[in-house]
């Protein structure tokens, strides 16, 4: 999460009729700009920008903090707070607070729960005895999920400094005209929760998300996972498995690039999570193993998984060489070989002469 | 110089039945999300074929079974790909899938076949809860892929087929050597399993050639033989032609050289 300056001017945040209020704020921003050009407004009244960069330039959070809110001074009443995340920072400037880096949660918890600006939610929770952010923030996420959906889930991951901002707060509500009159108005993009077809959370994803969590309940939370693709040479280095978390939107990112020695197409459907030792045997059952240049031994003809019978080799392919972190103390050196034993197919990895099963194409 | 295209979509000879499978898809995907109130799911081109409708029917019970050799180390046998291509045009569409029992997903695969990894949840060890970690899924999941760890009790398979009709869910079992003691809506069991490509050393392995029979009840009950490349050279699914493959068998065999 990002450490955010937030700029609040109290007497600004209502539009009046002739606009003098958006002219002022419009000044405000000109004036904050100067310190930052990557400003943001989040409304009449609020704008945020980065904290990191110029905090380090000018000296630190405080000295900007400063800075800024005198720059600021001479064209309106003005609050200035800095905190991980917009609705923490927003809360900072109101109480005019610099609140230091991993101090979020802590600085949230004493908060009644009617700040998350949910009614409903909090009337339910204050019925329940929980009348504090904190209480909120340490109630676990999937009975959180399994009561209050997943939009319950967003605040609760706020509440636990989590998360940076609630859905609805960075929706610019007049914010765009800001921007029209300045044309620079960049808009906060920040999506709480994972967006359905139409935006909001679907229907379907919702029940999904009620299933998984009663599945969480049941057997642990680390025994519902899900995959993404990363890039990799070998099957299993190219899927990670992460434990299912709701609300959290997952993006692959690093699918383009390419990765020279990657076993080609089709890949397996079973990457077995911890490889199956294996021998390999030629027709008078000598063990066959891969040269220092590469190259099989001899020509393999039998197989055996985790001392099953034999099976017959009847096609192979490869080896080939995989030379991994052949920089570092960890470098593993080996060779890979598909093997096709009558109908099965698996892939087999060599390393200091002994073969293993890492992937059957099952 | 100018490339003819045709102007109107064929609609007849042997292409017809696939351009309508390609149009059922489209129409699916058109969809926002599948809502639970559609009666069908669609299924891959290829495997169309394979369904009286056309489609998973919600609510159905198919247990796919893979070739288990004497031997073979193997415990699913094509099983796993083939599950996995059943839930990949829905999994495209919209619907949540989650597999129950596999610890060894390949997510790649997975992906190639043309599932939505966003909207697949993997319970690897389910352990001895294994019966009421598919059945909540089943509440809330469109497609549940069970691989049962333990040989199930006739009294949990029919408890879950009936709450996947009472959910109009659609559950796929794979068991493996554990069995499944209830009589299947749909029956899908691989034969005739040949991989392409990979010869003494040479080439890679390019793609699998299976059978796929599937039975049914009813209407159904007459056995519809498939031929199919699973994993096609994308690692998708393609229509295969019968029977040709003896003599690349043949090749492909280094036993029958010497």
């Amino acid at each position: 999460m990002n450490r955010l300056l937030v700029v609040r001017c109290p007497d600004l945040l209502d539009e009046d009729e002739n606009g003098a209020a958006l002219r002022s704020f419009v000044k405000v921003v000109d004036a904050v700009e100067s310190y930052c050009p990557w400003i943001t407004t989040v409304r009449p009244g609020i704008c945020f920008l980065p904290a990191r960069g110029p905090a380090r330039y000018f000296g630190g959070e405080g000295p900007l903090a400063r800075l800024v809110a005198d720059a600021i001074s001479d064209i309106t009443t003005v609050e200035v707070g800095v905190a991980d995340g917009l609705f923490a920072a927003v809360l900072a400037a109101r109480s005019g607070l610099v609140v230091p880096a991993g101090g979020t949660p802590g600085f949230l918890a004493p908060f009644p729960v009617g700040i998350l600006g949910r009614p409903e939610l909090a009337e339910l929770l204050a019925r329940l005895g929980i009348r504090t952010v904190g209480d909120f923030a340490a109630l676990p996420e999937s009975h959180v999920l399994g009561r209050f959906g997943a939009d319950g889930v967003a605040c609760h991951l706020v509440a636990g400094g989590r998360s940076g901002e609630l859905g609805d707060l960075c929706r610019p509500v007049a914010g765009r005209r800001v921007g029209q009159q300045r044309a620079v108005g960049r808009q906060a993009g920040a999506v709480v929760g994972e967006p359905g077809f139409w935006g909001g959370v679907s229907d379907t994803d919702a029940r999904a998300g009620r299933a998984l969590a009663a599945v969480q309940d049941l057997i642990g939370p680390d025994g519902v996972v899900t995959a993404r693709l990363q890039g990799g040479r070998g099957p299993a280095q190219r899927a990670r498995f992460t434990t299912w978390n709701a609300g959290e939107s997952r993006v692959d990112t690093s699918l383009g690039a390419p990765w020279p020695g990657r076993i080609p197409s089709p890949a397996p459907a079973v990457v077995h999570p911890a490889p199956l030792l294996a021998e390999l045997a030629d027709a008078h059952g000598q063990p066959v193993s891969v040269s220092g240049r590469g190259l099989l031994t001899a020509v393999p003809r039998r197989l055996s998984v985790e001392q099953h019978p034999w099976s017959t080799v009847t096609a192979w392919a490869g080896p080939w060489p995989s030379d991994e972190r052949w920089w570092s103390r960890s470098r593993r050196r080996g060779a890979r070989l598909q093997a096709v034993t009558g109908s099965d197919a698996h892939l087999l990895l060599v390393e200091r002469g002994r073969w293993w099963v890492e992937a059957t194409y099952g | 110089m100018f490339v003819e295209y045709p102007t109107r979509p064929v609609f007849s000879g042997p292409g017809r039945e696939r351009t309508e499978g390609y149009l059922a898809l489209l129409a699916e995907r058109t969809r926002p999300v599948s809502s639970s109130q559609t009666r069908l799911l669609p299924v891959l081109p290829p495997l169309v074929g394979l369904f009286p409708d056309g489609s998973l029917r919600r609510g159905s019970t198919i247990v796919v079974s893979g070739l288990t050799l004497a031997g073979g180390s193997d415990p699913s046998g094509g099983g796993i790909s083939l599950a996995l291509s059943l839930l990949a045009a829905a999994s495209g569409a919209g619907s949540w899938c989650a597999l129950v029992g596999l610890p060894g997903l390949g997510a790649v695969a997975a992906h190639d076949m043309g599932l939505d990894l966003e909207r697949l949840a993997v319970v690897p060890h389910p352990g001895a809860a294994w019966a009421e970690v598919a059945a909540a899924l089943i509440d809330g999941v469109d497609l549940v892929v069970l691989c049962p760890p333990f040989p199930p009790r006739p009294v949990m398979a029919r408890r879950l087929v009936a709450r996947t009709r009472e959910r109009r869910a659609v559950l796929v079992v794979v068991p493996g050597r554990s069995g499944w003691p209830e009589h299947p809506d749909m029956h899908l069991s691989v034969s005739d399993m040949h991989w392409d490509g990979a010869g003494t050393g040479d080439g890679y392995l390019q793609r699998r050639r299976m059978t796929v029979t599937a039975t049914g009840r009813r209407s159904a009950i007459r056995p519809r033989h498939h031929h199919l490349w699973m994993p096609s050279t994308t690692g998708t699914v393609e229509e295969a032609d019968a029977g040709i493959d003896v003599a690349a068998q043949a090749v492909a065999d280094p036993t029958a050289r010497t």
